[in-house]
């Protein structure tokens, strides 16, 4: 659960360029840093590769660009949220 | 094909339970090894695999013995919550027979649990997984 807001700045980024992301990557993931975004790229993997490669062990966003954010879900009570 | 066969007390009391060790991502070990920097020793712990969990979560405090920081965040659904707001991070998992996972992990409380790991969907859509109840053993093959 988020106890602290790490990577708002770069969530409230992401958000603001939600639009021209899908207009132009959706599928793609998105790198974030702050108020920078860094890059998009072809798979998950990739991004978080560059995030570390840039950024260490500092907090980043990788983030799906899709339409519709779908929760992850969890049939049991066992995640304590 | 990399797999490991595990047998527990009671497989229908405790459910698919395994030993794993956790451990920061392969990038971030070689950027920290090319720094000088330490690289956080694995940290042990026990994994239930959960094919009603979508992904894989990890307690927060073994994260936090990891020094992992986040590179993503996800919302979660349960049966009494809705839309919680929850940290990714990339991890890597090994289970017996050094199977090793790496992938990107959800960080929950997983509170009053004796358990530190939920193996959700996204590890399993790589695998094979065969329960076999009345010999309390279970097989996950990659």
């Amino acid at each position: 659960m988020a106890t602290t807001d790490l990577l708002s700045a770069e969530v409230a980024t992401f958000e603001s360029l939600r639009k021209e992301l899908i207009g132009c990557a959706v599928g793609k993931y998105a790198l974030v840093h702050g108020d920078e975004l860094c890059g998009v790229f072809e798979s998950n993997k990739d991004a978080i590769r560059q995030g570390y490669e840039r950024f260490g062990n500092a907090p980043f966003l990788v983030k799906q660009v899709v339409e519709v954010e779908i929760p992850q879900h969890f049939t049991s009570n066992l995640m304590g949220v | 094909m990399p797999s490991f066969t595990h047998q527990v007390a009671n497989l229908l009391q405790d459910g698919p339970l395994v030993e794993v060790r956790f451990g920061i991502g392969a990038v971030l070990a070689d950027i920290l090894r090319k720094q000088g920097s330490a690289i956080p020793e694995f940290v042990a712990g026990h994994a239930l695999i959960d094919t009603g969990a979508t992904r894989t979560v990890v307690r927060q405090d073994i994260l936090q013995q990891l020094h992992l920081n986040p590179v993503g965040v996800t919302h979660i659904t349960t049966a009494s919550s809705q839309g919680v707001r929850c940290y990714e991070y990339l991890a890597r998992i090994v289970f017996p027979s050094n199977v090793v996972i790496e992938t990107v992990v959800i960080g929950a409380p997983l509170r009053g649990q004796p358990i530190n790991c939920l193996v959700g969907r996204d590890i399993l859509s790589q695998s094979v997984l065969v329960y076999v109840g009345y010999t309390n053993t279970f097989t996950l093959s990659f």
